[in-house]
């Protein structure tokens, strides 16, 4: 092994010492240890990515991640539980067949909790407003809700696909793939979030309005979408977008 | 997995995991998704994995593909051209301009350095995972994960140094980046 070849391998040496048990490392270490000019090399390679490391752990996380992450698995438990348990599985299909027997399983729906939806969206929207507005690649339909005389409570010509294509941000919360677009009317920045409308029957029939870490945000259905619009305007300034 | 296990895991790995999904999405709020999206699908998933000592391996790899699955169209670094290998080797940085640096500076120079060799450069400056496993999270093969951090090195010293002139570097111009992602 030349000193080129030991160099290359030692890149990949981590600087907080993990890798010192690693059998692949210990023909270049030992290598290092008896050239002068190759151990000068591998001291400041080792110096330098120590300080990278620090520099890259000192990244800030922003507040509030962990909560969202914690709230969202909570929600994944939930749902979890009517599939993995065996024991919950083996209640279920009992009570299936006898709910089924009484004619009353419409009834009985698997539920996602909106309200921890509504959190993690507001959290979000907290982000984004730390941040500012977004592209507005989707210009037709953000120069529509930017219009005074669009009600967002009447049904309106959503197309996600076409959304998603357009560049708009798409993310998941709690399984359901969320759209956002953003948009600006009478001075307040908005930022609408668009689902494709869940089964779920537990959905709220009218607006539902709810204020969180100074965010107001509502809640409303059409037959095909669900949505959630959020602003660090207040209630009264939704129902005038609304 | 209890709630307090699955506490523990998020307390230990959630910092790393939104650094490593900062430097691949450069945008704080789609780092959070990621790192949030990770979670989730462990929570659904990741109970399956019978040894414990692989979770971490497990959640780096996940958030890389959830990455690479949510990635948008018309997202992506264009580099308009390299600075070929030799030139690169040139540059010198000192560890000690380095340490006078600002983590936000280093972070924003890391976002610079092309995608292919910045996610195994992001995860061996973190420290979680050896080379191989990180060979592993980016299904590649261990002489790649090799060549492509010390090429991305190579390329992030040369962004370092283009912002430490007068500190004992050299500098050599390095290209421009172009990016087109919007959202919103």
């Amino acid at each position: 092994m030349d000193n080129e070849e030991a160099k290359f391998i030692l890149k990949a040496y981590r600087p907080n010492g993990a890798d010192a048990g690693n059998d692949v490392f210990c023909s270049a270490l030992e290598q290092a240890r008896r050239d002068p000019a190759l151990h000068a090399w591998f001291e400041r390679e080792q110096a330098r990515d120590k300080a990278l490391a620090a520099k890259l752990k000192a990244v800030a996380v922003p507040i509030g991640l962990r909560e969202s992450i914690l709230a969202g698995a909570k929600m994944s438990h939930r749902e979890r539980a009517w599939w993995r348990h065996p024991l919950v599985y083996a209640m279920a299909a009992s009570l299936a067949l006898l709910l089924a027997v009484s004619g009353v399983w419409w009834n009985v729906r698997a539920r996602t909790d909106w309200s921890q939806v509504t959190s993690l969206l507001i959290a979000d929207a907290a982000r984004v407003d730390r941040h500012g507005s977004h592209g507005t690649s989707a210009s037709d339909f953000v120069a529509l809700l930017s219009l005074v005389t669009t009600k967002l409570s009447t049904p309106m010509p959503v197309d996600l696909k076409r959304l998603k294509a357009d560049g708009c941000r798409v993310f998941t919360v709690a399984g359901h793939e969320v759209l956002e677009v953003c948009f600006n009317r009478n001075g307040g920045d908005f930022h609408l979030y668009v689902m494709a409308r869940p089964g779920a029957r537990d959905l709220p029939d009218g607006p539902r309005f709810v204020a969180q870490r100074g965010i107001h945000t509502v809640m409303w259905t059409d037959p095909y979408h669900l949505y959630v619009m959020a602003s660090t305007k207040d209630e009264a300034a939704l129902k005038a977008v609304l | 997995m209890t709630d307090d296990t699955f506490s523990q895991l998020v307390d230990q790995y959630y910092p790393s995991l939104y650094r490593f999904a900062f430097s691949l999405a450069r945008s704080e709020a789609d780092a959070c998704d990621l790192a949030q999206q990770t979670f989730y699908v462990w929570a659904k998933k990741g109970h399956a994995l019978r040894e414990a000592a692989k979770a971490k391996s497990w959640l780096f790899t996940t958030l890389y593909r959830e990455f690479l699955r949510g990635r948008r169209r018309g997202e992506r670094l264009t580099a308009i051209e390299l600075v070929p290998e030799n030139q690169l080797e040139e540059v010198t940085l000192e560890p000690e301009s380095v340490a006078a640096m600002d983590g936000g500076v280093v972070m924003a120079a890391l976002q610079e350095v092309e995608e292919i060799f910045r996610a195994p450069l992001t995860l061996f400056y973190l420290e979680d995972l050896s080379y191989q496993e990180i060979a592993e999270a980016l299904d590649v093969p261990i002489g790649t994960v090799m060549s492509r951090l010390s090429r991305g090195k190579a390329q992030l010293r040369a962004r370092l140094a283009s912002r430490t002139v007068g500190n004992g570097s050299t500098v050599l111009p390095f290209p421009t980046f172009k990016k087109s992602a919007s959202h919103g």
